[in-house]
């Protein structure tokens, strides 16, 4: 039989980790309501802007307009490099957030090794690079501050290297893999391809509306500086949706954990009473067969 | 009059949703105005202010730093990076609305040779709606 002592003490760290854990939650709860907020107001336009992206995209796809050969529209053929980014959280204790990522990491790594094609790695956010270091998975280049505090300016920083090497030809398309938020209690992971631009969902048989104009002398330029914006755009969404994300499964576990502590401290205190019956008894029968070997 | 259906978006959330008589938009290669019905048409918009002709003829402006818009038959969609609306029930609110409108521009990093106009154009909506 376990000694008093012992489970008294076993009991008393169980409830400590309870208080740990409920403050956790309590914490994430707060934090998950600014980033939901925040992940909501920017989702309209964030979709918007990947419509009027694919509407581009579909009619150059279907050559409604003439002439225009940019990179970032066409798919390519036989890709020789592209880039992945993957964002994860920079701490822990959130559940299955950060490894469901590196998994679609993992997949999308092994796919493209299958076929040859070499891949640059960009890490956002500590869990996911401290995971590639320690497999000896070679990283393009990371950052680990930014997934917990989503800066635009940053963010836009971070992504340029991708979208100047894709202009130039370096890499052949890039994709970022980020874990969402869906609602309160689930995740929805991304695997998503930004560049080139998506244009499969693109039937050409279908009758467009209409054919898209677009001013003369600077179609070039206003692609480009449109992809800039879209790439940087997704790259910001991405963030903050991976943070709201994060927050959400972190709360979750957290609940959890403080539930299982509760149902531990259930068992152990069953198991302390029981032990200590045990004990009165044993000190009774010892009692009472002194008495008895006395008469 | 036909009316067309104007949709002007924010980063943080949407700023304007309604039908409206008419729109022009601060283009790259100039100003332009929309009505309904109008070809289709995606361009870059430069900062600058947006003027919206509303069902009751009561113009509203908004100033926008960046953005491209999309039109088509029926609508326009307009993607701006930043944007204030100049308006307000009373005095104080548009004054703050200004306010906030002069700080966009000043955050527009690039000195560009239009903001000089834009801002006097900012001044001359406050002075119709005081």
């Amino acid at each position: 039989m376990a000694n008093l002592k012992d489970i008294q003490r076993q009991i008393g760290s169980v409830s400590n980790t309870q208080k740990t854990t409920r403050a956790m939650k309590l914490v994430s709860t707060a934090k998950l309501r600014r980033a939901e907020e925040l992940a909501k107001r920017s989702r309209l336009y964030a979709v918007k802007m990947n419509q009027v992206i694919a509407e581009i995209a579909g009619r150059i796809k279907c050559n409604k307009v003439g002439g225009i050969d940019n990179r970032c529209f066409i798919d390519i053929e036989n890709p020789k490099m592209v880039d992945i980014v993957f964002v994860t959280a920079d701490k822990g204790l959130c559940g299955g957030f950060n490894i469901q990522t590196i998994k679609a990491v993992n997949k999308l790594l092994k796919e493209y090794k299958e076929k040859n094609v070499k891949v640059r790695l960009r890490g956002i956010g500590k869990k996911g690079i401290e995971f590639f270091k320690y497999n000896e998975v070679e990283l393009f280049d990371f950052v680990s501050d930014l997934s917990s505090k989503p800066d635009k300016v940053r963010s836009d920083d971070f992504i340029q290297t991708s979208i100047e090497d894709y202009k130039d030809g370096k890499i052949d398309g890039l994709h970022v893999v980020y874990n969402g938020y869906k609602n309160m209690i689930t995740q929805e992971l991304h695997v998503n391809k930004v560049l080139p631009v998506d244009t499969e969902q693109f039937d050409c048989n279908e009758e467009q509306k209409s054919i898209l104009e677009v001013e003369a002398q600077d179609e070039e330029h206003m692609l480009d500086s449109l992809v800039s914006k879209y790439v940087g755009y997704n790259m910001y969404y991405a963030l903050i949706d991976s943070v709201a994300a994060e927050h959400s499964a972190r709360m979750q576990a957290m609940d959890t954990a403080t539930n299982n502590a509760s149902d531990m401290v259930k068992s152990l205190n069953v198991k302390f009473n029981k032990a200590r019956q045990a004990a009165i008894t044993t000190e009774l029968i010892e009692i009472i067969s002194g008495v008895e070997s006395m008469k | 009059m036909d009316k067309l259906k104007l949709e002007i978006l924010t980063p943080n959330g949407e700023i304007f949703n309604g039908e409206v008589v008419s729109v022009v938009l601060p283009g790259e290669e100039g100003e332009f105005g929309v009505l309904a019905h109008h070809a289709s048409l995606s361009t870059l918009l430069e900062a600058g202010v947006i003027d919206i002709e509303k069902e009751d003829k009561t113009v509203e402006s908004i100033l926008i730093n960046w953005g491209v818009v999309q039109v088509d038959e029926e609508k326009v969609i307009v993607l701006v990076e930043g944007a204030v609306a100049i308006r307000g029930d009373n005095e104080s609110a548009i004054a703050t609305a200004l306010e906030d409108a002069k700080k966009l521009l000043s955050d527009i990093a690039d000195s560009n040779p239009a903001i000089a106009s834009v801002s006097a154009k900012i001044e001359s909506a406050a002075q119709k709606l005081f």
